[in-house]
């Protein structure tokens, strides 16, 4: 199933294959997918365990490779590029949001904010990262590392620092799975706000439908191919879709 | 258990191969010790029994605590041999005569021909016979005015037998001699050093000693015993000579070449200890970190039924299959640090004989030993640490519940106090012998470096956040996660460097004794000496003649010329040494500083150092009982009272016209002159050396030239022994490479993160390295300061006519300092590259 929005693409993936090691053992986690994410928009990606969602998310944000097809950022192939200029481009155009661990224990939250700014010798937008900061509510742990504070103030940090470099996409693969509901649902608030107000374009990988409704689109994955898009999701549609693909 | 501790040590076998190779160079290192002083003891006990094979008995003169001074041992009268001779019980009989760096070869160059280390020998050979110690090469014995010295000489003076070779001679102008023969000694060669044989006689006539000889050797009649042999030969000696059967000969020699090799092989196993104890932080760091990290594999093993102490069992075995390959390998890799030991001292000068490297018994059990016992004994706290985990721990994530300060504090404390105390104690304490001396420096010492690495841990987060400031100011946000890396284990980061620590601790150690001891030498010749030139045996400061004295008074370029010639004298049944020296012109060319009474002391007069005088209440006017090697005995005139020894080397000073008739020779140590008023110095140089020209071994110098031959020496000295203590730098770089590693791996899942956000390559490999720069310069930093403090307080403990002032070389430390940071740079080499290479994907979903 193809999927194609009328909007500008951040990012997409042509006749994306992946193949997981070769003979018998070979495993095919994508399959011939084709997916465009568009700009300033929320995308959830759902499907049961070992549907390709990681897969699908790590081979558009540059942390690994199609075995055939193209994956592009922006217009940028990304086949074309070498570790460094795809480090480079992870570093400026993607933001990443992971379930745990998120963070540098050595740095502060501050410096974890900055940190893929500072890798490019880069300071940023100062007016922006403020806003950010004050957005997500961390003015008074700045200087706190990691250790100091909450799970959900950790996953904020996150947030703040995939937002600080204002990346063309942000990839976050399940960050609410860790944190209990009200820490979770203030997550989701914020990358929502980051759609809305600051036109940040937001990719999702999440096994919670009400996690998903806050999106605005999602895409439900099942044996490496993309088997629904949905726009304006439900809970409860998301859920009905969920029990028709079987998982 | 046996099975599990074993998976578990090849599980982890990259890392515990680093280890492996800080214990396997420790090992080596005692194995080679080991190995080489056996081979050198087998080969030196060859040599001498070969040569005193023949020999059923030898007579000597009997040494007393006053003649055996400078090597030399007694002379007697040549005219015992005829009435041993007469002995039925003798069959052959010969008197033998030696001294050693007296007369020397000169080749075509007009060189003297001497080998770099060991002596030249001069003496007496009465050919082939059934005592002779030598046994010709090639050629004749010598008769008159003929000479026979060994192959190595005669090829290095480009001499051919038959051919007439000048001998520059203890007394008097050089001479021609034919070489008649080449020899060798006993069967094994001459260990380096060099022989000139004469016959008696001529032997008798060049070192000055007509009618003298230092030895009888004879073989028996048939069928008499060398124990019969010696009874009857005692019957006819005087009271001063004694014979003792070959058997004795040889085990004294033996013993004498032995006592060289213990000394030798013992400060070789001291430097392989030193090594060792530096090896064992690093077994000790990485069992810990690998029980850090397997605490929840424990905690699983003991929920699952296993008893606390089958999880220590699990550790030691695993420290001991470690131990055990540790030797075995340190065991083979001895041969090879035997051969490079040998390789480094023959090109620092010394020429080893050659011979089979060994390895007995003894050296085996005793590597195995140490190399299991430190392996093991570094385990202990890891082990008992494993035995600890709970089952709960199983299912906590690995929360490390550091000891608190205080503990730590107060650990630290105890291992540090007594360790200083003990160090005390050793330096500036008398606790009773070399050995109790070297046991309070060497355990304090030990406990010295425990503690302060102990203790370290408390400040090394600290200093090494301090350290790394500038990097993270510099490098950016990759420096600030060096910084924060090298700092964030403070216990690791202080066992990681300890052994940079102590390596370059003794290193800096001894290049602040070195320095000031030359600055101490410095002031001594500034503040001591008015000479304008010195005189003295170029090579091992040996004694020449003093008629070179009385030669150089004669010269009209000369002022003032003073010999000195050191003595043991009997004052109050103690021997002492005193120097004697020209009295009448001494002041002239050393300012001993005299307080009280005057240097000119005359024949009868005696002067004493001023602390010396005040313990035995000794003061200008007082006479003192004194007795002279020969037994000659007087009461002399306290003259003089002086106050700076430095140059004489004795507390004593006494007449030189005493030292040259009560003395075994009439040989000086050194001359000093001044040149007459109004010479041109190179005039005056040029007649003194035109003097001394007769005497080849001699070397003429001024101050400066004085001052830059003892740096030299001094220099190389330091370089030798530095030499041996990189190997603790070796080790520890191994140590630093083992913790990045293990650091590195720990880290996977965030470095799988930096990765991922957009960390290049470039960058990670450079905040590993920065961080071990950190962490390599807090230890480089901690190990120089320490080493500033040991070498500050060897300067107080040496007394002060050696050492006075303490000298700082700075320039050497910073370059000490600098080179750790480089040492962790170059260790974390291979770890960044392997950080660098690691797959982000892999890395992030690392649990
Ligand atoms: N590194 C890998 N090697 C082999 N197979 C893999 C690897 N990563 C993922 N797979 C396989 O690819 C399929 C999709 O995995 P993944 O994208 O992680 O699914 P999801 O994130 O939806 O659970 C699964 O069958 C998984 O086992
Ligand atoms: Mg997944």
């Amino acid at each position: 199933m193809t999927t194609t929005e009328t909007l500008a693409a951040a990012a997409r993936i042509v006749n994306g294959t992946k193949t997981y090691g070769d003979g018998d053992a070979a495993v095919t986690a994508l399959h011939e997918v084709n997916v465009e994410f568009g700009s300033a928009r929320f995308t959830a990606i759902m499907g049961p365990s070992g549907s390709g969602k990681s897969t699908l998310m790590h081979c558009i944000a540059g942390l690994d490779r199609l075995t055939s097809g193209e994956a592009f950022l922006g217009d940028t192939l990304l086949a074309d590029l070498k570790d460094k200029k795809l480090t480079e481009l992870r570093r400026s155009e993607v933001g990443f949001i992971f379930q745990s661990f998120n963070l540098v224990p050595t740095l502060t939250a501050e410096e974890n904010i900055n940190l893929p700014l500072s890798l490019g010798g880069r300071s940023g937008d100062r007016e922006w990262i403020d806003t950010v900061i004050d957005t997500v509510g961390l003015r008074d742990r700045l200087s706190h590392r990691p250790s100091e504070l909450s799970g959900g103030q950790q996953q904020r940090v996150a947030v703040a620092r995939a937002l600080a470099s204002r990346p063309t996409i942000i990839f976050a693969d399940e960050p609410t799975g860790n944190l209990d509901s009200n820490s979770g649902s203030e997550v989701l608030a914020f990358m929502r706000r980051a759609v809305d107000e600051f036109g940040q374009t937001i990719v999702m990988v999440t096994h919670d439908a009400n996690a998903a409704a806050a999106a605005d689109r999602v895409l439900f994955l099942n044996d490496g191919k993309i088997v629904h898009d949905m726009s304006e999701p439900t809970a409860e549609r998301i859920l009905d879709m969920m029990k028709s693909i079987g998982s | 258990m046996i099975k599990l501790a074993l998976r578990g040590a090849r599980a982890n076998l990259g890392r515990l191969i680093l280890t492996l190779i800080s214990v396997v160079l420790g090992v080596a290192f005692v194995s080679g010790s080991f190995v080489l002083a056996d081979s050198l003891r087998s080969i030196f006990d060859q040599v001498s029994e070969d040569a005193f094979a023949g020999v059923d008995a030898q007579v000597r003169g009997i040494e007393n605590d006053m003649n055996s001074t400078d090597g030399e041992i007694p002379r007697f009268d040549d005219g015992v041999i005829s009435s041993i001779a007469k002995l039925p019980e003798a069959q052959y009989t010969e008197g033998g005569l030696f001294s050693f760096e007296r007369a020397y070869t000169i080749d075509s160059n007009d060189e003297v021909v001497r080998p770099t280390g060991p002596p030249v020998f001069t003496g007496s050979w009465g050919g082939p016979s059934p005592v002779s110690s030598f046994r010709i090469l090639d050629g004749e014995p010598p008769t008159a005015q003929q000479v026979v010295i060994d192959p190595v000489q005669a090829e290095r003076g480009g001499f051919e037998v038959g051919q007439d070779i000048t001998i520059s001679l203890p007394f008097g102008e050089p001479e021609v001699f034919t070489l008649s023969g080449t020899i060798d000694f006993g069967e094994g060669g001459t260990g380096g050093a060099f022989f000139i044989l004469f016959d008696l006689p001529t032997a008798q006539r060049v070192l000055g000693l007509p009618g003298q000889v230092d030895s009888v050797v004879v073989a028996a009649a048939d069928g008499v015993s060398p124990d019969e042999l010696v009874t009857a030969i005692s019957a006819v000696l005087p009271d001063n000579l004694e014979a003792v059967t070959g058997e004795v000969v040889i085990g004294e020699q033996k013993e004498d070449f032995g006592s060289f090799i213990n000394i030798f092989g013992n400060v070789l196993l001291g430097f392989a200890i030193v090594v060792l104890f530096v090896s064992t932080f690093i077994i000790n760091n990485t069992f810990a970190t690998l029980v850090g990290q397997r605490t929840r594999m424990f905690g699983l093993m003991r929920s699952i039924g296993a008893s606390s102490k089958q999880i220590m069992q699990m550790v030691f075995i695993e420290a001991g299959s470690i131990g055990l390959a540790a030797s075995g390998l340190g065991l083979v890799g001895g041969l090879g640090v035997a051969s490079a030991l040998k390789q480094l001292f023959s090109s620092a000068g010394g020429e080893f004989p050659e011979g089979p490297l060994e390895i007995r018994t003894r050296t085996i059990i005793v590597v195995v030993i140490v190399g299991m016992g430190v392996t093991l004994a570094s385990a202990i706290l890891p082990a008992l640490r494993a035995s600890r985990v709970t089952p709960l721990e199983a299912f906590r994530s690995g929360g490390k519940t550091a000891r608190p300060l205080t503990v730590r504090i107060a650990a630290g404390s105890a291992v540090l106090l007594p360790g200083l105390i003990l160090l005390a104690i050793g330096m500036f304490g008398n606790p009773g012998g070399t050995a109790a001396t070297l046991a309070c420096i060497g355990i304090g010492g030990a406990l010295t470096f425990i503690g302060v690495s102990m203790l370290s841990a408390m400040f090394a987060g600290v200093v090494a956040g301090f350290i790394g400031q500038p990097v993270a100011k510099l490098r950016g946000v990759t420096g600030r996660i060096a910084r924060g890396n090298a700092s964030r284990n403070p216990q690791r980061t202080s066992s990681t460097v300890t052994a940079l620590m102590i390596g370059l601790a003794l290193i800096s150690g001894v290049a602040v004794l070195t320095k000031s001891i030359l600055d101490s030498f410095e002031e001594v010749l500034s503040e001591s000496i008015s000479a304008d030139l010195w005189v003295f045996e170029s090579n091992q400061r040996l004694e020449f003649s003093g008629l070179l004295v009385d030669q150089l008074a004669e010269l009209p370029e000369v002022g003032q010329v003073a010999g000195f010639s050191p003595t043991a004298i009997r004052i109050d049944d103690e021997v002492l040494t005193a120097t004697g020296f020209d009295s009448s012109t001494g002041t002239s060319v050393v300012n001993m500083g005299i307080v009280d009474g005057v240097a000119e002391i005359g024949r009868e007069g005696i002067a004493v150092l001023d602390t010396v005088a005040e313990k035995r209440q000794l003061s200008i006017g007082d006479q003192v009982d004194i007795e002279f090697e020969d037994g000659y005995a007087t009461s002399l005139n306290v003259r003089g009272i002086f106050d700076d020894a430095s140059v004489i080397g004795a507390d004593w000073l006494i007449d030189r016209r005493l030292t040259t008739e009560h003395r075994i020779t009439d040989g000086i140590t050194f001359a000093g002159l001044t040149y007459a008023d109004g010479v041109d110095p190179a005039a005056g140089r040029a007649a003194v050396e035109a003097t001394t020209s007769s005497f080849p071994q001699l070397s003429v110098q001024d101050n400066t030239e004085f001052q830059e031959e003892a740096e030299g020496q001094i220099a190389q000295l330091q370089i030798v022994i530095t030499a041996l203590l990189v190997l603790c730098l070796v080790v520890a770089f191994f140590g630093i490479v083992n913790t990045m590693v293990l650091a590195v791996l720990e880290r996977t899942r965030e470095i799988g993160l930096l990765r991922a956000v957009g960390m290049t390559r470039r960058q990670l490999q450079s905040s590993v390295r920065w961080e071990a720069a950190i962490i390599s310069l807090f230890g480089a930093l901690l190990g120089v300061v320490l080493g500033l403090l040991l070498g500050w307080a060897a300067v107080i403990a040496i007394p002060d006519s050696f050492v006075s002032k303490l000298g700082i070389p700075w320039g050497q430390l910073i370059v000490y300092v600098l080179v750790g940071g480089l040492l962790g740079v170059i260790a974390a080499w291979f770890p960044a590259r392997r950080a660098a290479r690691l797959d982000v994907l892999e890395a992030i979903s690392t649990q």
